[in-house]
């Protein structure tokens, strides 16, 4: 499965700029890379340089200034907000530095959320959602609510999330920037044998130079480009 | 259950699991359902006084009152009471002669007053404003015990008997028995010429008239209308027909076909035929007016409940705004998000009229029923509340031990529900003394079904669009921004 040369998603001359009042801050300055189906890849970077910024267009939170993100060749932000969200739903995966999990719902309903979006079938739904809190080792903790795991098991259950849709693509955010080593080491365990499985394809914001020598591929984005 | 009830559900509840819904829910239902209550109130009370006033009203006055233009007096009157009568809807016809008098009593030298005087048919006018049940004494106006006792002094001769309004006699000063000179018109005297000495009529008082209605109990006289013929000298005339019509409110149509039925000469006058809301207008419109004031300052009260779901949505907007980011990368649309925040609001409007329509009713219930009321009734409406609260509390106590707080709960509701049963009573208009003001005993009222559901569209109404601001505020969040707020 691994070295696909299909390409998923591919990135053209992106741009993004912020504007703080007179003053133009541009943090993307024509971007071009490709990502493959079932590929484990690194942006790294120091920080500040626009690794989540890109990482949020390329995931259609943000929109670019200029440039496009081909899905399949399809260019996502020329769709409505009701079919990009649905976009969003079924083929993106996110994972954060910090969980964002809903304090108001339990794990599972966490895990289902994503699902309930779009499925009124709620028994299948946690079902798969159980299937995949077990697979993360938290089986047992379905019914708690995220004040009630811990740092590494919350980051286990925003994994679990981001999977139920079964998307094309997982973007994770600095997904263990926030957690002490040994749960880090678990997460990031869970994301390689992930990868391994599932096929599908990773996208790894990181500054962790121990992770970026562990993936296939590392872009590094310097000064707004790629090298 | 839709994805947008699942989140916005669980959003109305606190985060403490053991509470159906949180302070900050609670607070704006409680707002709309006060607000709700107080307008079902207020407006039944309303209702209550001018349906009150108006079948007091009713009950004993003529529906249409049937003139000439000019209030000049008429012959035929037996044939045109037989006219009026052949209408449709027409109950009764009463032919009346209504003037004014001077008059002063038995021990008095001066005239004391100035009162009307309603010459009737006794039996007639029995049907078209229950006269007799009305009166205290005697309605016989002349062979009654009263006249034959009647003091004489000179060489007087009595016209008749006369039945006073209550208040009226008690100003006069006048018991039953007494008698009551009349001054009719003024004659030249015989030998002074340029003198006018008073032509004076004696009345016998032989009844009082207790309508409660103040405007005949103050100042009206009722004498027989054979004695106002003689007294005003208008043999086989009359001034006035009463109209009892079968519905009240038929009584525009039928004052104008009684216009047009009733055939007068030119030369004779033109018919006017008043109905009883003419006639009454200046008290009714009063009402009317008053009602339409209060339903204004009453939708105020919800609007400004409604600013509290509004300010409710807010902060939960406010609150929540890192999760709508989160619930936004997991996919859900502008649409999605808008419809939770709606369906939140919505939810505690709906909880609120639906609280309120129960809790206005509820007093509306308590503060009409009379005193006769069993007293198992109260019984059974606290008892349910509390037997439900009870079971709840015993149910909840089984696993989480918080069994306690319900029974306090529970505790405190028989505590409220035993403060209204003491409280909450029919107002007394006798107690306080108001009686004479608003001429009933009780305070009314009356429900109004129509209203009360208009109310509670439009709370849900007045509620839903309190709600699109919020929603429109969450659904516009831009997902970055979202997600990086603290």
């Amino acid at each position: 499965m691994k070295n696909s040369t299909e390409v998923l998603i591919r990135v053209v001359d992106l741009h993004k700029s912020y504007y703080d009042g007179e003053t133009e801050l541009q943090v993307l300055q024509g971007i071009n890379f490709d990502i493959y189906t079932s590929e484990l890849l690194a942006v790294v970077g120091a920080s500040g340089v626009g690794k989540s910024t890109l990482l949020h267009i390329i995931g259609t939170l943000d929109r670019p200034t200029a440039g496009s993100v081909l899905y399949s060749e399809d260019d996502v932000f020329t769709l409505p907000d009701k079919e990009l969200a649905g976009f969003r739903n079924k083929e993106i995966g996110f994972v954060f530095q910090f969980h964002h999990l809903l304090p108001e719902f339990t794990a599972l309903e966490n895990v289902a959320m994503a699902a309930l979006i779009t499925t009124p079938n709620h028994k299948t739904v946690y079902k798969e959602a159980e299937a995949l809190l077990d697979y993360v080792g938290l089986a047992e903790r379905c019914t708690h609510y995220p004040s009630q795991l811990s740092g590494g098991e919350r980051q286990r259950v925003a994994i679990a999330r981001a999977l139920i849709n079964q998307p094309r693509v997982v973007l994770a955010d600095e997904p263990t920037g926030n957690l002490d080593r040994r749960s880090s080491e678990m997460v990031l365990e869970l994301l390689w044998d992930l990868n391994a499985k599932s096929g599908q394809a990773f996208v790894i914001v990181t500054h962790n130079q121990k992770l970026a020598q562990q993936v296939d591929r590392v872009v590094r984005l310097v000064d707004g480009k790629i090298f | 259950m839709g994805f947008e009830w699942f989140v916005a559900s669980r959003y109305l509840r606190s985060r403490r699991k053991q509470s159906f819904i949180s302070i900050i829910s609670f607070i704006s239902i409680g707002g709309v359902a006060l607000g709700v209550a107080t307008v079902i109130l207020v407006i039944a009370v309303l209702d209550g006084v001018e349906y009150g006033l108006r079948d007091r009203f009713l009950a004993n006055e003529a529906h249409v009152v049937f003139r000439l233009h000019d209030h000049s007096f008429f012959r035929d009157y037996q044939k045109r009471i037989t006219q009026i009568q052949a209408i449709d809807e027409v109950v009764a016809a009463s032919p009346v002669i209504l003037s004014q008098t001077a008059v002063f009593p038995e021990h008095s030298e001066a005239i004391q007053d100035v009162i009307y005087i309603k010459g009737i048919d006794p039996v007639a006018e029995d049907r078209v404003t229950g006269f007799s049940k009305l009166v205290s004494g005697s309605t016989d106006f002349q062979d009654s015990e009263y006249i034959k006792n009647a003091r004489l002094i000179r060489n007087e001769t009595i016209t008749g008997g006369i039945v006073l309004g209550g208040r009226l006699a008690a100003r006069l000063g006048v018991i039953k028995g007494d008698l009551l000179r009349f001054v009719v018109t003024l004659a030249k005297h015989p030998v002074n010429e340029s003198m006018l000495i008073p032509d004076l009529a004696n009345f016998v008082v032989i009844g009082f008239y207790e309508s409660e209605m103040a405007v005949y109990d103050n100042n009206f006289g009722f004498i027989h209308i054979n004695d106002a013929q003689k007294l005003y000298n208008k043999a086989n005339r009359i001034n006035t027909i009463f109209v009892r019509l079968r519905d009240a409110e038929l009584a525009p149509q039928i004052a104008r076909k009684i216009e047009d039925t009733v055939q007068f000469t030119v030369l004779e006058g033109i018919p006017d035929a008043r109905t009883w809301m003419e006639l009454q207008a200046p008290l009714f419109s009063a009402l009317r007016l008053e009602k339409i004031a209060t339903v204004i300052i009453e939708t105020l009260i919800i609007l400004v409940a409604s600013f509290n779901i509004a300010s409710t949505l807010i902060m939960t907007v406010m609150e929540k705004t890192k999760d709508v980011g989160t619930l936004r990368t997991l996919g859900s649309s502008r649409g999605n998000i808008m419809r939770i925040f709606m369906i939140q609001g919505s939810v505690i409007g709906t909880l609120g009229t639906m609280l309120g329509t129960t809790l206005g009713l509820a007093f509306c219930w308590l503060l009409s029923s009379n005193a006769e009321r069993p007293a198992y009734w109260y019984i059974i409406v606290l008892a349910v509340p509390i037997a439900l609260q009870v079971l709840i509390a015993l149910w909840r106590a089984l696993p989480n031990r918080d069994g306690w707080k319900f029974a306090a709960a529970a505790l405190w509701i028989i505590g409220i529900g035993f403060a209204l049963y003491c409280a909450v009573r029919p107002i007394s208009f006798a107690e306080l003394g108001l009686s004479h003001i608003y001429q009933m005993n009780q305070m009314p009222i009356k429900v109004n079904w129509f209203f009360v559901i208009f109310i509670n569209v439009l709370s849900l109404l007045i509620c839903w669009l309190a709600t699109l601001y919020p929603a429109w505020q969450a659904a516009n969040l831009k997902p970055v921004e979202a997600l990086q707020h603290e």
